[in-house]
């Protein structure tokens, strides 16, 4: 990339996302860039919130008050009820809720906007129309909760934070998660 | 803490969390598949450094300040099946339980769906959890990495984050990271 020549905007022929401008207002940050500011949340994580980097119970301090408002019995299930109240379970609620912010505005600072579904779906599997993606996003989200509800964690807390702590559990759950996903996205079209 | 406190920590940090996630480019699903493909390196590098950044973090806070760890329990059966489904769905999602909200906030309509899902299927694994719940506890217990070699946690972290970032600096000088975006910054390359 050394050749790289940026024009009258900063942007290059190969790049031509990348501005030269404010840090805030670039469409691209590095990867390294983005993992270290990831990282770094650890130390409110466990200095203040004294608990791990994560996002998947989330879901279920949800789910379980959807539940309740239909099924009287719901906070009888031990699993829901631990998971319902409290200011870590709400925390994470908070925490997924301001990833949805943080996303839109860093988007909106670089003026990046998406279509409704991302180009990759179509070259990946050939599905074309919203409907039968936003089915194949349902099931999607359906296996990804109920996976990592079994394995007590995500790519966040078993992932990012568990491996962080040397957690046994978190090596083999990621181990399991690249292979199965390796063997799903061979079988899609090449992107 | 009150709950209200947390809630407002909560939304900081997140923002702080998505932020990084869409500057990152990590939430986009051409990059998640890219990577599960092995066309493109950006999830990996993203993944790999958060970790890396992660274990220097408590290396200091546990080994100089005693902070205390919250490592998962390990359940051999459960970790393997349930990880095995993580990806499955990562892959069909196009997004993980955290990057899914990053995809919402960037304007992906798709992404909607994948978070009724997602609360549908903690909602499943909620009722069905009582029923499940000889098979997923009941392992070998906290095990984890610096107790199995006896060694002070600080030393296997800062050893396996070292190792991290020797093999991302590999990494990086096989593939740079500006080749992996693509034009539209979403992880295609053509």
């Amino acid at each position: 990339m050394s050749e790289t020549h940026y024009d009258a905007n900063g942007l290059s022929p190969h790049c031509p996302w990348r501005k030269t401008g404010s840090v805030l207002g670039r469409r691209a940050w590095s990867p390294y860039a983005a993992g270290v500011l990831i990282g770094l949340l650890q130390i409110p994580a466990f200095l203040l919130v004294n608990t791990a980097l994560g996002a998947s119970s989330s879901f279920v301090t949800l789910s379980a008050h959807i539940a309740s408002w239909f099924d009287a019995g719901a906070m009888d299930n031990a699993y829901f009820a631990s998971h319902a109240a409290g200011g870590k379970n709400w925390w994470q609620v908070a925490l997924v809720i301001g990833i949805a912010l943080g996303a839109y505005v860093s988007a909106r600072l670089s003026r990046t906007r998406r279509a409704a579904v991302a180009p990759v779906w179509e070259k990946a599997t050939g599905i074309a129309s919203f409907a039968p993606r936003a089915a194949m996003a349902f099931a999607g989200g359906f296996i990804l909760l109920f996976g990592a509800r079994i394995a007590g964690g995500c790519t966040s807390g078993h992932g990012v934070s568990g491996i962080a702590q040397l957690a046994v559990s978190s090596m083999i759950t990621m181990a399991a998660m690249f292979a199965a996903g390796i063997a799903a996205a061979m079988l899609m079209r090449k992107v | 803490m009150e709950v209200y406190s947390m809630v407002v920590l909560g939304l900081l940090m997140g923002a702080a969390f998505g932020f990084a996630l869409e500057k990152g480019r990590v939430f986009e699903p051409g990059v998640i598949v890219g990577q599960m493909q092995f066309r493109t390196f950006t999830m990996l590098k993203m993944f790999l450094t958060a970790i890396a950044t992660g274990l220097v973090i408590l290396a200091v806070l546990n080994g100089f300040w005693g902070v205390k760890l919250h490592p998962k329990a390990t359940e051999i059966g459960a970790d393997v099946v349930g990880g095995a489904l993580l990806g499955l769905g990562i892959v069909l999602a196009g997004a993980c339980p955290g990057t899914l909200f990053a995809q919402i906030g960037a304007g992906y309509r798709d992404a909607w769906f994948a978070l009724a899902g997602g609360l549908a299927g903690a909602m499943a694994f909620g009722y069905a959890q009582p029923a499940l719940k000889p098979w997923i506890t009941g392992g070998p217990g906290k095990l984890t990495l610096d107790a199995m070699l006896g060694l002070p946690f600080w030393v296997v972290a800062l050893m396996l984050a070292a190792l991290l970032i020797a093999g991302l600096a590999a990494l990086e000088h096989m593939r740079p990271w500006e080749d992996d975006l693509g034009p539209d910054a979403d992880g295609l390359r053509d």
